[in-house]
């Protein structure tokens, strides 16, 4: 899965372990598995603590999907999928994950995996994912008290970025970076469509638009565009992000500064957040099974 | 014999048509539910409201803005591609513009033999709106005794008036069971018994609405309530996105829609002077959201229909671009919401896109059940 020249869109794909952990001293072995759009992920935690995930790029089936980035998580581990006492799916496919014992919507796990991340504190997640986003709202223990999804566009979302990283030929994970590569703010493109955003901005690089005033003008208009969701939701601090945008600062830094809120910091992998999410559902499930006999 | 208003629902030209043969009657199309139908009725014409049949299409783009609602589009459509082609007459009572764009654009580019613009006035709460009526409803109702060359009698206006108050008692009996702990119907049941009686015979729809109706006493469904939801808004016979809903894990029980409630939710009071009974019925219902001003009367009739069904959330649903149903949206929210009524602001289109929907109707639920999660 290496990256090649001509994939600027690819992200990093890879799995990871807690070489501290043993899944053999766990009471709850339990995991999550997020189908997304663009991306999938799968986390197993144990007793409630982060264990081991993978992160990768969603297939053409949903199944199959959900079983690479579960057997990549497991990878090195010893541990079997049947000792995963209880799955959560969650993401577009979550009705599609073979091994889940029920499915949730990603805006409960995001809110719940956010809370996990970066603390009770949060009261605000704002999670960016492949196709959509989704502006949440959560209580001290991470339950969704309102939300509201974008619609019917793909402008404020990871996918709209990968085509940007394509059409100028900028890898996807330097893109933030290189968007404040600028004397001045531009103004935004127009923030409604990807298509026609990058009917725009092929116009202003004809024009002479260096590669990076162009970035910042999308990076600028993405921000705008969950600006105004997050609004009308209503903000209230804490602020976290969560999903693949989350890493890219040239948008999170316009967000901060358009909202004037700082979102907190993390070292997790944000985009792992949904089936973080889904893995402490499902523990708190198992628990209710078994106490129910 | 409830399964009787999805067959309707499904059939409905069908049914008009074989109406036409049987009776040598004339149909009248309606667009929009201030039509007086009473005065119809009294004629023995069949009133039949146009709706839209959720497909796309491609035929309405030369006659109607792009931005009108889908839903006016959507019953143009049905125009332009002849499925209404049985009928008599056209007419609509003046409510919002898209709506009147679609019937006057019908009206151009379809021939009908007669076809009639009822000056409904918008401002319902002025004083002056049940006169202006009634003299608006003597001028209509001399202009269907001349296309039929038929007189209408007080007698036949009686007739007129207890086939739309009878029709509208029983939806109202078979809603009120709808406040059962576990309703002996689901929404899905009770929209196509709703839709269905736009656009059938009263007394037919009547006879098998008596007959459900004793059924429901007892029924119990296979399946369990789950959470108690209302919806509300724009015009919605969306079957598919009801269905959705309630696969879910909940229950529709009650709603605020022109093509529910507001429909048969008051009867006409018969007082000696027909026209004008009429006229007090149709300024007096609840109102369309068009209508709805200065004092915005809709959003406490919602909230009570809310606590008087119990239910724990609502959904909000808007035809994209119904800007007065749009303009109320921000206050009933927040009238629901603060008496603990969660809300959920859907758009809809001629299609429903499901998966999108499916999201977030999903989690509106896990956020009003919430706590087995944690």
């Amino acid at each position: 899965m290496a990256t090649t020249d001509s994939e600027y869109w690819r992200w990093k794909e890879y799995n990871w372990k807690d070489p501290e952990m043993d899944w053999n001293d766990a009471e709850f072995i339990t995991a999550g598995v997020d189908v997304g759009s663009v991306s999938s992920q799968a986390v197993i935690i144990l007793d409630g603590k982060l264990y081991a995930y993978s992160n990768m790029r969603t297939g053409s089936s949903s199944p199959d999907s959900a079983k690479n980035a579960m057997n990549w998580a497991l990878e090195d581990t010893g541990l079997e999928i049947e000792k995963i006492q209880y799955v959560v799916g969650t993401g577009y496919g979550r009705v599609n994950v073979p091994f889940a014992d029920r499915a949730i919507t990603e805006i409960a796990c995001h809110g719940r995996g956010a809370n996990y991340m970066y603390g009770p504190s949060v009261r605000t997640v704002l999670d960016m994912g492949g196709q959509d986003c989704k502006a949440i709202r959560t209580d001290e223990r991470g339950k969704v008290t309102a939300f509201l999804m974008n619609d019917k566009c793909a402008a404020g979302t990871g996918r709209g970025m990968e085509v940007f990283a394509d059409l100028l030929g900028i890898h996807i994970e330097k893109v933030g970076e290189e968007s404040f590569k600028v004397e001045k703010e531009p103004p935004p493109v127009s923030s409604t469509c990807v298509v026609f955003a990058k009917s725009e901005a092929t116009g202003l690089l004809r024009e002479g638009w260096p590669k990076n005033k162009v970035l910042a003008a999308y990076c600028s208009a993405m921000a705008h565009r969950v600006v105004t969701l997050l609004e009308r939701l209503g903000v209230e601090k804490e602020f976290a992000i969560t999903g693949g945008i989350a890493k890219n600062i040239g948008v999170v830094k316009r967000i901060e500064k358009e909202l004037g809120i700082t979102a907190l910091d993390v070292k997790l992998d944000t985009q792992i957040a949904g089936a973080l999410g889904g893995a402490l559902f499902a523990k708190a499930l198992w628990e209710k099974q078994q106490k129910a006999g | 014999m409830i399964e009787m208003f999805k067959e309707w629902y499904d059939a409905k030209h069908e049914y008009a048509k074989e109406w036409k043969e049987k009776t040598g009657g004339k149909v009248m199309g309606y667009f929009c539910t201030y039509v007086p139908e009473e005065i119809l009725l009294a004629a023995d014409v069949l009133p039949v409201r146009i709706l839209g049949s959720h497909e796309p299409q491609d035929v309405t783009e030369p006659h109607i803005f792009g931005m009108f609602c889908p839903f006016c589009r959507d019953c143009l459509a049905q125009g332009l591609k002849g499925r209404y082609d049985y009928l008599d007459g056209l007419m609509i009572a003046q409510s919002c513009l898209h709506i009147r764009q679609a019937y006057t654009s019908w009206e151009m580019h379809i021939p009908v033999p007669f076809s009639y613009y009822l000056p409904m006035p918008n401002k319902v709460q002025s004083p002056r709106a049940v006169p202006y009526l009634k003299g608006e409803l003597e001028r209509f109702k001399k202009a269907v005794e001349d296309w039929t060359e038929k007189e209408i009698t007080d007698e036949d206006l009686d007739r007129g008036i207890e086939m739309m108050n009878k029709n509208r008692r029983l939806m109202r009996e078979a809603y009120e069971l709808r406040k059962e702990a576990d309703p002996p119907m689901t929404g899905l049941e009770a929209m196509y018994m709703a839709v269905s009686s736009q656009t059938i015979e009263k007394n037919d729809h009547s006879d098998i609405l008596e007959e459900t109706i004793k059924e429901l006493q007892g029924r119990k469904l296979e399946r369990s309530t789950g959470q108690r939801l209302m919806i509300l808004g724009s015009e919605n016979d969306d079957t598919k996105f009801v269905d959705m809903v309630e696969g879910c894990g909940s229950t529709i029980v009650a709603d605020d829609h022109c093509t529910g409630s507001r429909y048969f939710w008051n009867d006409v009071q018969p007082n000696g002077d027909r026209l004008l009974a009429i006229a007090e019925r149709y300024v007096q219902r609840p109102p369309c959201p068009s209508k709805d001003w200065e004092v915005r009367t809709r959003i406490p009739h919602i909230l009570n229909i809310a606590k008087d069904w119990n239910v724990s959330g609502a959904i909000l649903l808007q035809q994209k671009f119904c800007d007065p149903h749009e303009l109320d949206i921000p206050s009933i929210k927040k009238t629901l919401e603060s008496n603990g009524i969660q809300t959920l602001f859907l758009e809809l289109d001629v299609t429903v896109a499901v998966g999108q929907f499916k999201t977030r109707v999903e989690a509106f639920l896990e956020m009003l059940e919430g706590e087995d999660l944690f």
